[in-house]
């Protein structure tokens, strides 16, 4: 009777711990060359070339004085990410100098309020576990900041609502991460991407953040160059 | 007898699920850190700058004390662009930085703004509310070889926890100042010993700098952290420095005669 128990315990522990380490995706992560499949995004009518040439010109200058850029820049530049899973939330860290922390909050299934969120760059994410999959919430961009063109075409709005699903692939040696815009005033339909990022060594050292100097003569005339 | 082992063995399956549920930190015995944290003013100074200048100063070796005297003082921020041989007109900005946005790095010790701790199995992570982070290596790997390593405002920290303190080494660093009269290099030692109070709500850090060729003996000091509330959350510290109120942000008022 023991054994079968002891048996039955470690088969549940066992399962229990694949589980768990299906439901963390912490590590450092790297935006593969072939980790990107963005279709065109379909968008309304009333968004206009004018329009798509104004929000270029905007984020053009958010690189030029070395702003924070935000969503969706953090999942998409070219050097690693560090994730990390807490007990309270999940943190995103780029090596950028230009791509704020994300915090994807584990511990509330609501949005901060309207009148109290102050829009941002990244916005405010919430999460929760799916199976296997995390899926995230972002609400409560800011119209203003940041780089705001998404890939496939479109922008970001105040109203535009973001879900992310994360799900580990190939024994864990690879992050997916669909995400899928939606916003009435910019996007006919969803616009969902993947990209996939390979899991770097575990003795992965992060690197120091490249510098960005808004204030460099020649990084400013070569940005400004016609 | 079948009863009692019956109920063995379901204990055992308890015991096995319910620790690989609970977090590493709790399974270590560990203070719970994953959360915001602000620097509290303890001592009743009023200003983060006057809490530091009670702390006891650094006692430097005469090379190192001869090699501040030899150091130019840095231009000083307050009135940054002030040409001293002109007096400022009336309605003249005071201009209080250089306009410039820090960089986004994470210092390594905490000023006035919130910052976020996120302990996993194998690295903690200390962020802000902007971007970079500091990583706290739990994983047993060795410092680098210091020739293969270029300093940095951050360094490179192992960590491991001692008796319920989480305690982090880091060496690495660029050269610079270092909080009451103290000095850094690459080959100085950080020990940083992260302890929470018993009710969870405090965080303290003792900063010990060693160095025999700067420090008679280590230079050490503490700050004290108090937890975020429940329900908290980072915000954005937007700085931009296109904005001329970035690097002007105090006007000199109308003089009455």
């Amino acid at each position: 009777m023991l054994k079968h128990v002891l048996i039955a315990a470690a088969i549940a522990l066992g399962a229990s711990s694949a589980a768990a380490q299906q439901r963390d995706i912490s590590g450092s992560w790297e935006l593969s060359f072939d980790g990107r499949r963005v279709p065109t995004a379909s968008l309304v009518p009333g968004v206009t070339p004018a329009m798509l040439e104004d929000i270029a010109q905007k984020d053009a200058q958010s690189v030029r004085w070395c702003l924070l850029l935000g969503l969706p820049f953090t999942m998409t530049q070219s050097r690693p990410i560090d994730i990390r899973q807490g007990t309270r939330h999940i943190v995103i860290s780029a090596e950028s100098q230009v791509a704020p922390t994300r915090y994807l909050y584990l511990n509330r299934a609501t949005h901060i309020n309207k009148e109290e969120f102050e829009p941002t760059t990244s916005g405010d994410s919430i999460a929760r576990w799916e199976g296997d999959t995390l899926v995230v919430e972002t609400v409560g961009f800011s119209a203003t900041k940041g780089m705001r063109s998404i890939p496939g075409g479109g922008y970001r709005t105040e109203d535009t609502r973001l879900t992310e699903r994360f799900r580990l692939l190939k024994n864990g040696s690879m992050l997916s991460v669909t995400s899928t815009w939606e916003d009435p005033k910019v996007f006919r339909a969803p616009h969902t991407y993947e990209l996939r990022y390979q899991r770097l060594p575990a003795n992965y050292a992060p690197r120091p953040a490249l510098a960005c100097d808004a204030f460099d003569a020649e990084r400013v005339a070569f940005l400004e160059q016609r | 007898m079948r009863t009692r082992t019956f109920a063995c063995g379901a204990a055992a399956l308890v015991v096995l699920l319910g620790s690989s549920a609970t977090n590493h930190a709790q399974q270590q015995g560990v203070a719970d850190l994953t959360d915001g944290w602000v620097r509290i003013d303890t001592e009743g100074s009023g200003s983060f700058g006057g809490l530091t200048a009670k702390f006891p100063q650094a006692v430097l070796t005469r090379e190192a004390a001869a090699q501040v005297k030899a150091t130019p003082p840095p231009p000083p921020r307050l009135d940054y662009a002030r040409d001293p041989s002109k007096p400022k007109g009336e309605g003249e900005a005071y201009i209080v930085t250089d306009g410039r946005c820090g960089g986004g790095g994470v210092p390594l010790e905490p000023n006035s703004a919130a910052f976020f701790i996120t302990q996993t199995q194998d690295k903690i992570l200390i962020t802000r509310e902007g971007s970079g982070a500091r990583h706290l290596f739990l994983d047993g790997r060795a410092h680098p070889d210091p020739t293969h390593w270029t300093p940095n405002a951050q360094g490179h920290s192992l960590a491991r926890y001692e008796k319920g303190d989480l305690v982090v080494d880091t060496v690495g660093l660029t050269p610079g100042n270092v909080t009451a009269g103290g000095r850094r290099s690459p080959e100085t030692h950080l020990m940083e010993r992260f302890r929470v109070s018993p009710d969870g709500k405090r965080l303290t850090i003792t900063y010990t700098w060693q160095d025999p060729k700067i420090y008679v003996k280590p230079h050490s000091y503490a700050l004290v952290f108090e937890r975020l509330p429940e329900g908290n959350y980072a915000i954005e510290d937007w700085c931009d420095p296109s904005d001329p109120r970035t690097g002007q942000s105090i006007v000199v008022p109308k003089q009455l005669r």
